[in-house]
């Protein structure tokens, strides 16, 4: 199919936008080598995660947390046992890695659905309203944008003592919120043109129902698609937090792991406990990095490449 | 003067801001859970103590009390006492603060530089081997996890091979030494940073690295660049004279904008290397309950972010004409 | 318009480059006077730089590890017998019970300034303590009514009433030099808030009586002390020891992680750790030729505490029963790796002299199954059932489940709080092993660590807890702290009675043992209350670690080993270069 049937296809009315364009989308992203790598270590760390609930079921020696080997009670390399070794407490490490696999995912979709929700609301209100709501809200979005994200949870942590790891994510949920409001509010700024919007005003439709009920179908998608990707700073954040001993000491993640290492001495006697936990850390930023750009170019026409033009 | 009237403006939202910043500080140590004296565990100190020393450091007043103190101490200068260091605030910052300014600002000024010109030399070689090796070189070496990378650093270069010191900023024999000349010191403290400071560019230069080339891709479709082609000038004196310069606009100001990033890696990379910097010294005093130490090194790292993104935007205003306001 | 950007960015980096040379210039300028002298220098690795060198301020590990080598006091501990024997002082303290007082005579010594050390300085010591109220050394002054000086080597102490940590606990206080703290006191007093004054006094070169004095300090990297000329002890024979001490300075090197300091001493940059070593590095140390390892014992307890003030741990014998379950040959051997001592009572057994050997003994010698069988033993005769019981009829130990308070009702979930694992792993491994232990009985413990400044906050603040893992690192060798923990008076907001305990009967004995001065005397007291303890629980005694410490070979000759470690007065004034 050439390319101009291609897009004649698309053109044409379709009863689920969202689906055409999703297609659309999807055709896109399979000729994107980045795209292609960063899905697969997704899907890859997404299993991990999953399998993370299998060893305790084995042995509660496998237990993350609480599992004690009652053959071993400090640092050991990989064995038949414990394929990754142990820690200084005797915990088996690779159950550990894959809890953390768990804990990432979770601290980063919680953070990103808490802040496109926190984001969608403030940017759609803040591109409808306009004038002064918009300045405020957007001054506001500035300001907390330009703050080392990692610096202000830190003083948070510390103020409140003890951080539980839902803490941790809604605090970080808080500093995120500005990326996604502002193109939220740049999307809100077009739509408020466009002429279903007049004529639902000129219906007498409320400023709530247009909010709700026309604008949000459309900007919503965009949102997620958008910031869904950027959920990477979620996990370094909960990842540095932890390192530097601010996490949730009953959560296992490998931020954490990274300070047991760290702390407790092993780091250069234990290369199978230090490696593992950053290298995962290190290649879900990179997949979801490599998501975002195939996702960019999907979204964004003009980033594609030159020999895709349309 | 459109410039100076903009400039005066942000001044005066900084202000705000800073002010914004100052209160919600106030409030949150003070209605902290965790207070200092409980930390200090020491069987001897008996509850006579403990309480007459909470009256002392003053945190038994009501809030408005202490905050109105708080604010007048503030536009004083006087920052207050660190409650574990027992001296002026103000001297533990100034005397950790060069520390910093001299690993960030050369790591900053470093990947910048360096990640421009391979950014430069990537664009030119579009599409070949040797650009796709850098931009996953970029991409790489920009996800990795700034304070794991520390470690691997230390673990690799300082440990095993022993050619580099594991921390610190100075080793103490050159110091001491009263033979040894400002050259050996300077070198000293330059042999201490070797490993900071790659660790601060191997996360940094690679972000720099494909603005860059974007930003050369852009700029080389521009028409001004065709017309000096026209022209007939050589292809490498369009590269690096016209278009080099232009393309690296939105690196400088990306610097400003990921500011709030490097500082992160900043704090992380000097408590890994016990770099006795402000990120450090916020870290430390933050787990110590360190009220005073704490807030002033927050309230100095927010006043610089606020500056730089200032300047920057000043800057950016003021290199391309396009952009006035 | 190119041509300024060129401009812009060459004059930027030229203007970079310019900082970057004014910064390192500026650190240089931070030195002042370096003058390391000839001679060999001992080097020493510290994990962290001192806080302060205000002796009234510094309470932290680091700060009075420094201050004790520059400030002593009238008597310190003999290394052996851990007796006080007379430092400053030139002989024993002579009681007169008439006039309630002490009278001590002080040896002729100097102070690191060249100016006599006279009685003048231990009385304004004294007196300046009791007037500001000094934190940490106050308790142990405020029941002195005067201090007279007779003579320029005679001090007398007269007492309100008699307290039995005078001795022990007064007289071991560091003495302070009354012309450098004489103007800032005067200062102080026109203050507002005059302790607070005096607590933040920057203190830039103490003066002291000791054998070294600092001459430079460069803020988080190392500290130069140089000898103290005029120190009192050069060339004499005190307690037996000659004293010189023979090394022309120390400095001691600031490293941030345990990791750099282990590195460097077997690198041979240091001569010494100053710090405890974490047994994972026991064994390549250990290995290495040229490393000597001394361990010893700490004045430490590290513990279990109940809240007594809530139910159902307000039941002794609840109490009892965990305090059988645990398997104290597990905590040493595998959590400790052997590096530990049981602790039967709440004194270290270390303390030989008060330290009381006929105390109960819960599990001890028992295995697990007799363990478990005692237990259950102690609960069933209290009235405690199970919906499973742990120990069948037949005498079969199987999981016990659910097990049920003598009301009938179902024991609830209650949590065990400890330190972060990495804060201090042992205590967070001794909750997860309570945490098993007890529920192989069908008793429902979870073990919760929780960040160390939180924890003590719900402890010692909220006082809303369970039960939880905590320890003291650095007991004084004084038993006072005994009557302090479970004191009823104690039992209060920060108080240092965190359990709750509150038993008239202890009160009594307590109070009697804080005001015996006669030592056989206290010791009989002494040794009746830990019995009483030890047969409450209201803490069950875990464990006491062993401090290991590394030590160059073949640099210096003369350590003495002594409760808490190598690094103590008596080595520094011995050490000699080989």
């Amino acid at each position: 199919m050439t390319n101009a049937e291609q897009k004649m296809r698309v053109k044409a009315p379709a009863r689920f936008p969202w689906f055409e364009s999703f297609l659309e989308g999807w055709s896109i992203f399979k000729q994107n080598l980045l795209g292609k790598i960063g899905l697969s270590l997704l899907v890859m760390f997404a299993l991990m995660a999953i399998c993370s609930y299998i060893p305790p079921l084995i042995n509660p020696m496998y237990n993350p947390m609480t599992g004690v080997d009652p053959d071993i009670l400090g640092c050991t390399g990989p064995s038949w046992k414990h394929w990754l070794g142990t820690d200084f407490m005797g915990r088996d490490i690779l159950s550990q890695l894959l809890a953390g696999a768990r804990v990432a995912f979770m601290v980063g979709v919680s953070a990103a659905v808490m802040s496109v929700a926190l984001g969608t609301a403030v940017g759609m209100t803040a591109g409808y309203m306009g004038k002064f709501a918009d300045t405020v809200l957007m001054r506001l979005a500035d300001m907390i944008m330009v703050m080392p994200t990692l610096l202000v949870v830190l003083l948070l942590a510390a103020v409140f003592g003890q951080l539980n790891i839902w803490t941790i994510v809604l605090i970080i949920a808080l500093f995120r919120w500005p990326g996604v409001s502002r193109i939220i509010r740049g999307q809100t700024l077009t739509l408020k043109q466009r002429p279903f919007v007049e004529a639902a005003k000129v219906a007498g439709a409320s400023h709530m129902r247009i909010i709700f009920r026309h604008i949000m179908p459309n900007v919503l998608p965009l949102a997620f698609l958008f910031m869904t990707f950027r959920v990477t700073s979620a996990i370094i954040t909960e990842a540095a937090l932890a390192f530097l001993g601010f996490g949730d000491p009953g959560t296992v993640s490998w931020g954490m792991m990274l300070q047991w290492v760290w702390k407790t001495g092993n780091m250069f006697q234990a290369p199978y406990w230090l490696l593992p936990p950053g290298i995962c850390i290190s290649l879900i930023t990179l997949s979801f990095y490599m998501l975002g750009r195939a996702m960019d170019e999907v979204l964004d026409p003009r980033l594609r490449k030159e020999d895709q033009t349309d | 003067m459109e410039l100076r009237r903009y400039i005066t403006g942000r001044l005066m939202q900084i202000t705000l801001i800073f002010f914004v910043i100052l209160t919600v500080l106030f409030l949150l140590f003070r209605l902290a859970p965790g207070d200092p004296v409980t930390r200090m565990v020491d069987p001897d100190m008996t509850q006579e103590d403990s309480d007459r020393l909470i009256a002392e450091l003053g945190l038994d007043q009501p809030l408005g009390v202490q905050y109105v103190i708080y604010v007048k101490n503030f536009f004083m200068g006087r920052f207050g006492y660190s409650f574990h260091y027992g001296e002026p605030v103000v001297d533990i910052i100034w005397s950790r603060l060069p520390n910093t300014v001299l690993l960030f600002t050369t790591s900053i000024i470093l990947s910048a530089l360096v990640g421009i010109f391979l950014g430069k030399i990537a664009s030119w070689h579009k599409g070949k081997k040797l650009d796709s090796f850098m931009t996953l070189g970029a991409l790489v070496t920009h996800t990795l996890f700034l304070p794991w990378l520390a470690l691997l650093l230390i673990w690799v270069f300082a440990y095993k091979l022993g050619w580099f010191p594991i921390t610190g900023m100075i080793s103490e024999e050159v110091w001491l030494d009263p033979e040894s000349g400002f050259v050996a010191k300077a070198l000293d403290v330059m042999y201490h940073m070797v490993l900071p400071l790659s660790t601060l560019f191997l996360i940094h230069f690679g972000a720099y690295l494909l603005i860059m080339r974007s930003s050369m891709l852009e700029t080389l479709k521009e028409d001004y660049i065709l017309t000096a082609r026209a022209k007939g000038l050589e292809e490498k004196t369009i590269r690096n004279h016209h278009a080099a310069p232009n393309a690296a606009l939105p690196v400088v100001t990306s610097i400003g904008l990921s500011l709030a990033f490097s500082i992160n890696g900043g704090a992380l990379t000097e408590t890994v290397f016990t770099w006795p910097g402000i990120g450090r010294e916020l870290v430390s005093a933050v787990s110590q309950n360190d009220y005073p130490l704490a807030q002033a090194s927050f309230l100095l790292i927010a006043i610089v972010v606020l500056l730089s993104n200032l300047v920057v935007d000043v800057l950016y205003a003021y290199l391309d004409p396009r952009i006035r306001y | 318009m190119r041509q300024n950007r060129f401009a812009v960015k060459s004059f930027a980096c030229r203007a970079v480059l310019l900082f970057v040379f004014v910064m390192v210039l500026g650190s240089g300028i931070h030195l002042t006077t370096s003058t390391a002298s000839a001679g060999k220098l001992l080097k020493i690795g510290m994990l962290e730089e001192p806080k302060s060198l205000n002796i009234w301020r510094a309470s932290d590990r680091w700060s009075s590890k420094v201050l004790g080598l520059i400030y002593q006091s009238l008597y310190i501990r003999d290394p052996k017998t851990l007796e006080l024997v007379p430092w400053l002082a030139e002989s024993d303290p002579v009681f007169d019970a008439a006039t309630l007082s002490y009278t001590v005579k002080l040896r002729p010594a100097k102070w690191s300034d060249g100016t006599e050390f006279t009685s003048e300085d231990v009385a304004f010591t004294g007196d300046f303590i009791k007037e500001f109220k000094v934190p940490r050394f106050y308790s142990k002054w405020k029941f002195v009514k005067k201090i007279e000086t007779p003579d320029k080597h005679t001090v007398r102490f007269y007492l309100k009433k008699p307290e039995a940590i005078f001795i022990t606990r007064s007289l071991a206080t560091p003495i302070a030099q009354k012309k450098e703290w004489m103007k800032v006191t005067e200062e102080a007093r026109t203050k507002e808030k005059p302790l607070s004054w005096l607590m933040n006094h920057r203190v830039k070169a103490p003066v002291g009586t000791g054998p070294f004095f600092l001459k430079e300090w460069r803020r988080g990297a190392y500290l130069f002390l140089q000898k103290n000329e005029h120190f009192f002890g050069s060339g004499k024979e005190i307690n037996g020891y000659l004293l010189g001490p023979y090394i022309n300075g120390m400095i001691l090197k600031v490293y941030g992680t345990s990791d750099a300091a282990i590195l460097a001493i077997q690198k041979g940059s240091i001569d010494m750790f100053w710090w405890g070593v974490q047994p994972g590095y026991i064994d390549s140390l250990k290995q290495n030729s040229k490393i000597d390892l001394f361990t010893n014992e700490k004045s430490a307890l590290y513990y279990m505490g109940f809240n007594v003030r809530k139910a159902p741990f307000n039941d002794p014998n609840l109490r009892r029963a965990f305090a059988t379950l645990v398997d104290e040959d597990f905590i040493i051997k595998r959590i400790l790796q052997g590096f530990g001592v049981r602790m039967y009572s709440i004194i270290p057994p270390g303390n030989t002299f008060w330290y009381c050997p006929d105390v109960p003994r819960y599990g001890d010698g028992l295995g697990r199954e007799g363990r478990i069988k005692k237990a259950v033993q102690i609960l069933r005769d209290a009235g405690y059932t199970w919906q499973i019981s742990p120990v069948e009829p037949s005498g079969k130990i199987v999981n016990g489940q659910g097990i049920m308070l003598p009301d009938g009702k179902l024991m609830e979930k209650f949590t065990i709080l400890t330190p972060p694992a990495d804060y201090d792993p042992h205590r967070a491994m001794c909750g997860m092993m309570m945490q098993e232990w007890l529920r192989m009985v069908g008793i429902p413990a979870y073990s919760k660590p929780m960040a160390f400044g939180a924890l003590l906050q719900q402890i010692k603040v909220r006082r809303d807890f369970d039960t939880f893992i905590l320890g003291y690192g650095n007991l004084s060798l004084d038993p006072d702290y005994l009557r302090n923990f479970f004191i009823s008076t104690n039992n209060k907001r920060r108080g240092w009675n965190m359990s709750g305990y509150d038993n008239p009967a202890f009160d009594k004995i307590a109070n009697e043992s804080a005001d015996a001065m006669n030592r056989e005397e206290r010791k009989k007291l002494i040794w009746e209350m830990q019995k009483i303890i030890i047969r409450d629980v209201p803490y069950i005694p875990l464990y006491n670690p062993k401090l290991i410490e590394a030590v160059r070979k073949g640099t210096f000759t003369g350590w003495v080993q002594m409760l808490g470690g190598v690094g103590n007065m008596w080595s520094f004034c011995q050490l000699k270069p080989k």
